[in-house]
């Protein structure tokens, strides 16, 4: 028999290999040891270039294109580097200050190896691709150097060398290489000064001291940092993370129980004694939080720090279930946490328990609560966290809470701690350290969280930047982008690439043998016109209707064809996919894609061609549908009505023409569909919209701006037709694709949800509502009537709005069939097809159809590639149901500052004239609590919590400044009534009937809105303060 | 997790075992490794290791000899073993033919069937027997260039050597490809990881002895795809590319196998 073993010697190629060898443990805990080769070679460029070897060596790739060299030939010098110098960080420097390497001002030329780069993706994925990026950058000079592969660099672990060592060593033997490589190959001429020094940047004070020995220059990130110019700021951004590692050396009181580990987690789940859930905190309570598990159709609570253990709003948690006697009910106090814990001090850490006094305090009066017997009162399941599957740790926007600055805090650059309250109320302050406390104060600022450990009462964290200055537009509207995560950078010019590169000059092809007429209907003799609200530039779809010679009407709804121009895959597509939606907000659009599609190429401008999708049906008299057909189609749109002048035209007698007649029967088989839809059972919500002129002059009261959406017969017009075409078009794409149309459902809400709702109407109205389907919910609503409160039905329509759960996209594969429907539409099948400008999931859906009726595109093949497969559809269907969920919040958001400016704006003119008196409106009572109510006005659309200190009671002098307003809080008494949802304020020592205010539950209430500067959380937004007047 | 070649290579133009993209393996091999066969081999391939034994050509087994193929030719028979250890995780199952084995037998029996010139041997069979002992990637290219060696120490008569190797795209290749603007490079003979992450294919080919007069008017040998297998999902314009780059590491085993048996004579 022959040896078979390897025989290395006879190859002069062998000795170059080399294997690595690790040990991993799998998911499941199986231990894999894993052998890979390396091959070792000598072609790996510095990538340098001031390097004269290295350019005859350079790889280049199949195409025989060579990868141009990075590191600048004059790099950036520093006090202590005149030369210039090259950057190799380590692990570490990069997992504490990703921030600063992104940072424009600093960090270039720099050297990431691949160690750096295995180790980084072990540590944490979302750091590791923002690096990737980096690279991926020209501006930064990052060069990817693969060390490991280089015969010089390669480095056999010792045998008793720890992993760690081992690539310190790894980081130290590319440096000294470099240093080498450099000296001896710098470009002749260059004189021997210019050769850039090597510096390792390392924060594991064993690798400075052993770099020392080996004369390799290394410096902890911060020693570097302080080097640099505007170092202050600079030094901020390192991570938190590190400092706490370093100084604390044993730990001190613990304040928060461990975790579970990952594998008690995983059991306890499965035996199911433990629950995982989303951390959901209370808008009106930040103590108290409740987690849906799938196992209870209840959410179950959880109150307290103790027991929310270090979980933040939109963590995974992991839960167990506390012993009935600790069940409590769920509060009925409004408890905001800047008034609880606005005395802590962020630097002292050694006196603060985790429940302070105060919050205490808060607490027993619960427990006390809970053995009311009220339905309301009842001791509810209550849970604590025991374990953390994934933090939905993001950045948050907030600002420097003043109060928590030192004193010499505007003078001195030390270094102190200061809180940062988020702008998001369910998000507990954070502590950062800063230099630049006194600049910090009156500034939005973003921050994010690094750690919260088990011995500190907030989480730590560290600023990135700052936005500008509070209350200015700028800064707020960036804010709330960045908080409801909303790209707005400006379109990449690999998206706008993607163009067509006639720009606004583009036209329909005159031809109709042009490719671009390929498969598409001629509708351009049809009577199109528009509606839209008014000073609409992305018309996404437009309408017509003609009676046939059968004595039905045709009828068509034409939507822009948004697919022609956004090809499958390319960067445009890739950008709206993530992009999801357009934002509107109240002075600004963050459009999904360029203007120059939105407003113009795909818009269905009057006037003018444009190709078009078009949805057309045959319909009988009675707007029963004979027949429905789809074609992508070229229309010219004769008009683009507003709501208001479509309305006015159909009204007046005197326009006869066919236009006109056209808009009449559309509006009267919309009157006949919308019947139909009722009769099946469809709701009419209601949610407190209001809308924002802001275009008008600005010498006027600013709030007459603000206006409460009208309903005119145009709009549901419009609405009718969209229905329509979606839900033709849903079946019709879920015909073709089964498993991957892509569909809009809402499901049925849990009856349970609406528990609350239903006993207060019984109690304080003697009212039903019949939950059962949505048929008897629309009819038990219409009858929640109150002949003095016009309003009233409004607000419970709005009340029952919020106990639905919200509508989301899916595709077909994920639900079976009887899922798709859509509640509040009590349509058996939905989906988004008329909005394609501005809705992502539009655009696929016309990807579908088109694909669905065979149309074969320009080229005579039509792609729908990248959409077929469920896995990468089921991607996309989150990723829009999240950007979709986000433009609504930050919408809303906008218009809740904007009304509070407008209301700034209008106190400030009327103080100017001597008193600031608020405005005077009518408000009602939507919830009670303990020591407050929240109040909505319809006017603004904003609800608002009313506290003690803002009752006006008899005989009081009206308006007064906020902080007199707070001292009245303590004098003041409450009796709470849970089960009559009653609340009656008076003065202490005062029990007289005729001095206290009492208010109930749905009670309409007089209330003074004015906008008022708030210390705290507030104060970005100018607390919109609500008195109750009577 | 370590890296991965999608993201990394665009970046450095080095896969994740330091190779650039047209760059084989390790390939080492050994023939005549077991006396006690007619013929057999040892094949490395970076860490795929693969040995080979023939046995025959012989009298095949009554049942199948008389069987429609058996007179005409020798009929090719082909046992493929993955061995428990070959891979990271140990199969506890040893022995019993699982899908992967008996897909690279079938394939293996289709080509040489066809490649051997098995009229010489009527009546009789021809079996190979494929131990794998390692499996690192290319394991169906690495099982064609064993049995190749093992087939030419039994001395059994063949057109030319009959060699394999695989090819990739350096990334997922799910649209048409661009060809102003290639992001992709082919990549040559992939590692198991590779094989795990990207689109890839198994070309064989083969080179026809020029016999008589041809031999002298045709310089140039012309090479023949005999084997071609794709499992992974890729847009079509990309396959020429990953062939001719699959065909080119054909010639290169091909050159070292021919050292290899050159070699062994010598000894």
């Amino acid at each position: 028999m022959k040896s078979l073993r390897r025989d290395l010697s006879s190859n002069p190629q062998a000795s170059n290999v080399a294997s690595k060898v690790f040990v991993r443990s799998t998911k499941s805990g199986k231990v894999q040891k894993i052998v890979r080769e390396l091959y070792l070679r000598q072609d790996i460029p510095c990538s340098s270039k001031l390097c004269s070897l290295c350019p005859s060596i350079a790889p280049s790739d199949a195409n025989g294109n060579i990868a141009p060299f990075v590191l600048s030939d004059r790099p950036a010098g520093t006090k202590a580097f005149p030369r210039g110098h090259y950057l190799v960080p380590d692990t570490n420097a990069l997992l504490n200050g990703m921030d600063l390497f992104e940072h424009t001002g600093a960090f270039y030329d720099v050297i990431i190896l691949q160690t750096v780069l295995e180790e980084l993706r072990n540590q944490s994925l979302p750091l590791y691709n923002r690096l990737l990026s980096l690279i991926k950058t020209d501006e930064k000079r990052f060069y990817l150097f693969f060390n490991e592969f280089r015969l010089e660099t390669h480095v056999r672990r010792g045998p008793e060398e720890s992993i760690n060592d081992r690539n310190d060593r790894a980081v130290r033997a590319v440096a000294s290489w470099y240093e080498e490589h450099l000296g001896a190959s710098a470009k002749k001429g260059k004189k021997e000064k210019s050769v850039p020094a090597i510096v390792v940047i390392t924060d594991d004070k064993g690798n400075i001291k052993k770099a020392k020995a080996e004369k390799v220059t290394a410096l902890s990130l911060s020693e570097y940092v302080s080097g640099l110019e505007d170092s202050e700021k600079l030094l901020d951004m390192i991570s938190e993370a590190r400092e706490a590692r370093d100084s604390k050396g044993p730990i001190g009181q613990l304040f928060y129980p461990e975790y579970l580990s990952m594998s008690k987690m995983m059991t306890g789940l499965r035996a199911g004694n433990l629950h995982q859930g989303t951390f959901n905190v209370s808008p009106y309570n930040y103590l108290e939080a409740s987690v849906k598990v799938p196992a209870f159709n209840k959410p179950l609570l959880i109150l307290g720090r103790d027991n929310s253990n270090r979980a933040i709003s939109g963590d995974m948690v992991v839960i167990e279930v506390l012993p009935q006697d600790q069940w409590k009910s769920p509060s009925t106090k409004i408890v905001d946490e800047e008034a609880v814990t606005r005395n802590d001090n962020p630097d002292s850490e050694e006196t603060e328990a985790v429940v302070s006094q105060n919050e205490r305090k808060a607490l027993q009066e619960e427990v006390k609560k809970a053995h009311g017997k009220s339905s309301e009162g009842k001791p509810q399941p209550t849970a604590r966290v025991v374990g953390m599957i994934k933090r939905g740790w993001r950045q948050y926007v907030g600002h420097v809470d003043a109060g928590s600055t030192g004193s010499q805090a505007a003078s001195g650059r030390r270094q102190q701690t200061v809180f940062v309250l988020p702008m998001d109320k369910k998000v507990p302050k954070i502590r950062v350290r800063t230099r630049q406390a006194g600049d910090l104060i009156g500034q939005r600022i973003l921050v994010t969280i690094d750690t919260w450990e088990r011995d500190s009462r907030y989480p730590t964290g560290h600023f990135i930047r700052s936005l500008g200055e509070l209350e200015t537009k700028g800064a707020e509207t960036e804010a709330l982008l960045l908080e409801y995560d909303v790209q707005y950078k400006p379109f990449p010019k690999s998206v706008l690439d993607c163009l067509p590169s006639e720009g606004h000059d583009w036209k329909v092809p005159a031809t109709k043998e042009d490719k671009g007429w390929n498969g598409r209907r001629d509708l351009r003799d049809l009577l199109i016109c528009s509606i839209d609200p008014p000073g609409c530039q992305d018309i996404d779809d437009a309408l017509h209707a003609r009676p046939l010679p059968n004595g039905n009407f045709e009828v068509g709804v034409h939507i822009a064809d948004v697919s022609h121009f956004v090809k499958p895959n390319n960067a445009m597509d890739l950008e709206a996919s993530v992009r999801g939606t357009t934002v509107y907000l109240v002075d600004k659009r963050i459009d999904m894609l360029p203007h120059l599609l939105g407003t113009d190429l795909c818009s269905l401008k009057p006037y003018v061609e444009r190709y078009a999708f078009s949805v057309l049906w045959e319909v009988t008299p009675n707007a029963e549908i004979v027949k429905s057909d789809f074609t992508k189609s070229v229309i010219r749109s004769r008009e683009a009505f507003s709501y208001e002048r479509a309305q006015l035209r159909i009204d007046d007698p005197s326009q006869t023409d066919e236009l006109t007649e056209s808009m009449r029967n559309l509006l009267k088989f919309s009157k006949i569909l919308r019947q139909k839809r009722y009769d099946a059972g469809a709701l009419n919500l209601a949610s407190p919209e209001v809308r924002i002129e802001a275009d008008s002059d600005e010498v006027g009261d600013p709030l007459t701006d603000v206006k409460t959406k009208a309903m005119l017969d145009t709009n549901s017009l419009v609405e009718e037709f969209m229905l329509l075409a979606n839900i033709t078009v849903a079946s019709k794409v879920f015909d073709s694709f089964s498993q991957t149309a892509l569909l809009r459902r809402h499901a049925t809400p849990p009856p349970q949800n609406f528990e609350d709702l239903i006993n207060q109407l019984s109690k304080k109205r003697g009212m039903e509502l019949d939950v059962s389907s949505s048929g008897a919910l629309a009819s038990s609503l219409d009858r929640c009537v109150d002949p003095e409160n016009p309003f009233f039905n409004t607000l419970v329509r709005i009340l029952a709005t919020r106990c639905m759960t919200s509508a989301e996209y899916f595709c077909a594969g994920a639900h079976a069939e009887p899922e798709f429907r859509h509640y509040g539409l009590a349509s058996p099948i939905y989906t988004h097809f008329t909005s394609p400008i501005r809705r992502y999931a539009d655009l696929l859906v016309h990807r579908q159809l088109a694909s669905a009726i065979g149309y074969e595109g320009e080229d005579g093949h039509a792609v729908i590639e990248g959409v077929n497969t469920r896995g990468k559809l089921e991607d996309i269907c989150r990723n829009i149901n999240f950007r979709h969920r986000n433009a609504q919040f930050a919408g809303r958001a906008s218009i809740e500052y904007y009304v509070g400016q407008a209301l700034k704006a209008r106190g400030e003119k009327m103080a100017a004239g001597g008193t600031d008196t608020g405005i005077d409106e009518e408000g009602y009572v939507m919830r009670v609590f303990e020591n407050g109510v929240v109040v909505f006005v319809p006017r603004f659309g904003i609800e608002g919590v009313v506290r003690l200190e803002d009752f006006v009671l008899p005989g009081e002098a009206g308006s007064r400044s906020v902080s007199e307003r707070r001292e009245l809080a303590v004098h003041r008494t409450t009796h709470f009534d849970p089960e009559e949802y009653t609340l009656r304020v008076e003065e202490k020592g005062h029990p007289e009937k005729e001095r206290g205010v009492d208010v109930e539950l749905f009670q309409r209430v007089k209330v003074n809105v004015s906008s008022v500067k708030e210390e705290g959380r507030g104060a970005g937004k100018r607390r919109v303060r609500i008195l109750i007047t009577g | 997790m370590p890296l991965d070649t999608s993201t990394t290579y665009p970046l450095t133009r080095l896969r994740l075992d330091g190779r650039r993209w047209n760059e084989l393996r390790l390939l080492q091999a050994q023939i005549s490794t077991n006396p006690a066969s007619s013929g057999s081999s040892y094949l490395s391939m970076g860490n795929t290791a693969i040995m080979c034994s023939v046995h025959g050509p012989a009298e095949g087994r009554r049942g199948e000899a008389s069987g429609a193929a058996g007179s005409a030719g020798a009929i090719v028979e082909v046992d493929v073993n993955v061995a428990g250890f070959a891979s990271v995780d140990r199969r506890r199952k040893a022995g019993g033919s699982d899908k992967q084995s008996s897909r690279i037998a079938t394939t293996l029996r289709a080509a040489f069937q066809s490649h051997l010139h098995t009229y010489l041997y009527p009546h009789s069979t021809i079996s190979i027997h494929v131990s794998v002992l390692s499996a690192d990637g290319s394991l169906l290219a690495a099982a064609i260039n064993a049995c190749t060696l093992a087939l030419v120490d039994a001395g059994i008569p063949m057109p030319g050597l009959l060699t394999g190797c695989t090819s990739g795209m350096s990334g997922s290749a799910s649209t048409p490809r661009d060809p102003r603007n290639d992001e992709l490079d082919p990549l040559l003979d992939l590692s198991l990881p590779e094989e795990q992450e990207l689109p890839f294919l198994t070309v064989g080919t083969t080179t026809c002895v020029p016999v008589g007069e041809n031999h002298m008017e045709d310089e140039e040998e012309e090479t023949k795809v005999a084997v071609l297998n794709m499992d992974s999902k890729l847009h079509c314009t990309y396959i020429e590319t990953m062939l001719a780059v699959g065909m080119d590491g054909c010639n290169q085993i091909r050159e070292l196998l021919e050292g290899v048996i050159k070699g062994s004579n010598r000894g």
